[in-house]
């Protein structure tokens, strides 16, 4: 897995992808990726035409396009990630123009043994499905996969519980470069006024931090985690008197990746995409079971 | 009239929302009454806004007139912008008069003598404030009156209300010009920042409730802790301790409204101590943080954390300093010798 090409995957790195978990797909068949481009494309300019339009004013004709991204996966149990593509070219320009892209969604399981090994040979398991673009072109896609493929798409939200799993695992990545702090967004909102914690940490200390309490390299527990945060709140706690604890925690930034409780999640480092892409895929085979 | 000014007051007269328009052209006060009569505000903003600016050509409107109409709605809509506080020291004791017109021959001769290319307009408000608006040019350029900074000066007190534009080059200067013509020696910039310029002024006039008593008088029925149940078979858990958490309440921030801020801003390079059971780190190097807390109404929250159970009572006197330390933005380092475990500000 440590063989994904940089250059393949650079269009994931630092765009906010909201997450979805899916569940097997009926019927998929890998060499039909064309026909399914034109079926979509053909989904979607009646979808226009049924009155759902999606940006007023100018006509655009929408190109679909669906590939395999090979390396895009973790074991050779998992399929290869599917990547869905949406290009617009405005009608009103001229023909040599360039297609813009205004939407893409990916499907992948990375080590997602957990769940192709359960399953019977019709279904082809891509639990993890990312987007970028409007919510209204997600949703039309989001629809015509749920009629063909017989599968069923959840918004994939995070518990503050797996994002101190990230926060800890993140914070304790080794990088070449200058890394930006490790903040964790706190969020109080049932009081009088709501109240918002950011707590930025610096990643050289939240590093230090880290390797003290990591005892098992390559391992991570949830003891572990448990400890590395209630350092977090015992710190804060000193200077504050406020128990961080019983906070919502909304959001984690690192060097590495960013996770909000929405299941909002932007990948800064392509090092690190086969790990956050394994968490992941984790997340969404526990929603789907 | 300059093109330049009739596009400035089109854009000026754009940003008000509509039901306002009349009313700050009346608080405007060039164009006469006669002259809003003929103006249809029922129409589209742009079209309103043409008008106005015709009107003002046929009375030949400079970037003087049009730069008050700036101020007035900057005055309104003062919390739009972000202000810092600053504060000027007086060499001597001598109590002076404060003779305005003075103040202002100054400050512009100041400012003009090191910038040729600067407009600068004042305005009055009952409450003794100066507003002061200024857009800063260069030596070869026009100055710039869509970014302007703002200067709000009490003339009774040492205190300056600034909301400088992006051009912050400029700053020295405008604290120079400050400081000549008010007779001051010194100014600093405060560690307080907030939209809210009235809270703002309240901290810093110490305008706001602070608890002066030391006695807290007995709970009444009202104002409580909890609403009594009607229900007899509901019991108040722990009413004591509810009680003392209200009380510590107010005793740090008093019965009345908090001033309104909207951040604070933390920077921690204290040491990171743990249980050494726990085997965590152990460096001798500060453990550096950055916190930041975020509210539409910052101390109101704070002052709900412990009654909600989220914070212990007193609250860290790290929250609690805001308003009589009057700022919101701190750098905290340990505190060496006897007391490891208290912090000290600087």
């Amino acid at each position: 897995q440590e063989n994904v090409d940089p250059q393949k995957t650079a269009f994931l790195l630092r765009k906010a992808w909201t997450l979805y978990s899916v569940t097997p797909l009926y019927r998929f068949h890998r060499a039909r990726l064309r026909d399914y481009a034109r079926l979509l494309s053909a989904f979607i300019a009646a979808e226009k035409q049924k009155g759902l339009a999606v940006e007023v004013g100018v006509e655009l004709d929408i190109k679909v396009a669906v590939s395999s991204l090979t390396d895009l996966r973790g074991s050779e149990q998992d399929q290869a990630a599917v990547l869905v593509q949406l290009s617009s070219r405005s009608r009103a320009s001229s023909r040599n123009s360039e297609d813009k892209l205004v939407w893409s969604g990916w499907f992948c399981s990375v080590y997602g043994d957990d769940l192709s090994e359960n399953v019977p040979e019709d279904f082809t398991c891509l639990p993890l499905f990312l987007t970028h673009g409007a919510e209204s072109y997600t949703s039309m896609i989001g629809s015509w996969f749920q009629k063909t493929f017989d599968c069923c798409f959840r918004r994939l939200a995070i518990s503050p519980l797996n994002l101190s799993w990230m926060v800890a695992m993140w914070a304790g990545c080794k990088l070449d470069r200058a890394a930006s702090a490790v903040e964790l967004v706190f969020s109080v909102p049932r009081l009088s006024q709501p109240l918002d914690i950011s707590y930025a940490i610096h990643p050289e200390d939240a590093k230090a931090l880290w390797d003290t309490v990591q005892k098992t390299p390559g391992e991570i527990t949830q003891e572990e985690v448990d400890v590395f945060m209630d350092c977090l709140y015992a710190h804060f706690h000193r200077h504050f008197k406020i128990h961080l604890s019983a906070a919502k925690l909304v959001k984690v930034s690192t060097a590495v990746a960013s996770a909000h409780c929405d299941g909002i999640v932007k990948i800064l480092h392509s090092q690190y995409l086969p790990g956050v892409l394994m968490l992941l895929t984790e997340l969404a085979i526990s929603q789907i079971q | 009239m300059d093109e330049t000014v009739a596009e400035y007051i089109r854009r000026t007269v754009l940003k008000i929302p509509r039901d306002e328009i009349k009313t700050m052209l009346q608080k405007w006060g060039f164009l006469s009454e006669a002259q809003l009569q003929t103006l249809n505000f029922h129409q589209i903003k742009d079209n309103i806004s043409q008008e106005v600016v015709q009107l003002c050509e046929e009375n030949c409107a400079d970037i003087k007139q049009a730069a008050v109409l700036d101020i007035i709605y900057n005055h309104i809509y003062q919390n739009k912008r972000m202000w810092s506080v600053y504060q000027m020291k007086k060499s001597g004791e001598e109590l002076e008069y404060f003779d305005i017109t003075d103040f202002k021959k100054k400050f512009k001769g100041r400012l003009r003598s090191a910038l040729k290319n600067v407009t600068i307009t004042f305005k009055e408000y009952e409450d003794n404030a100066i507003w002061i608006r200024v857009a800063w040019g260069t030596p070869y350029k026009k100055p710039n009156q869509y970014k302007p900074s703002y200067v709000v000066y009490h003339s009774q007190t040492p205190y300056v209300f600034i909301s400088a534009s992006v051009l912050k080059s400029n700053l020295p200067l405008l604290c120079q010009a400050l400081i000549v013509a008010s007779n001051y020696h010194d100014i600093r910039e405060m560690e307080l920042r907030s939209h809210s310029l009235n809270s703002l002024k309240d901290i810093v006039f110490k305008r706001y409730s602070q608890n002066f008593q030391t006695y807290y008088p007995k709970p009444l029925q009202g104002g409580n802790v909890e609403p009594e149940s009607a229900d007899i078979r509901i019991v108040q858990e722990n009413r004591s301790e509810k009680e003392r958490i209200h009380r510590l309440n107010w005793e740090v921030f008093g019965g009345g409204p908090q001033p309104k801020l909207e951040f604070a801003q933390y920077k921690l390079e204290t040491m990171f101590k743990s249980d050494p059971k726990m085997g965590v780190l152990d460096k001798k190097e500060p453990f550096r943080c950055l916190v930041k807390f975020s509210s539409p109404h910052l101390l109101e929250s704070l002052k709900s954390l412990a009654p909600a159970g989220m914070a212990d009572a007193p609250l860290s006197p790290l929250l609690t300093c805001i308003p009589h330390k009057a700022r919101n933005y701190f750098k905290i380092r340990e505190k060496k010798g006897l007391f490891p475990e208290s912090f000290v500000s600087p």
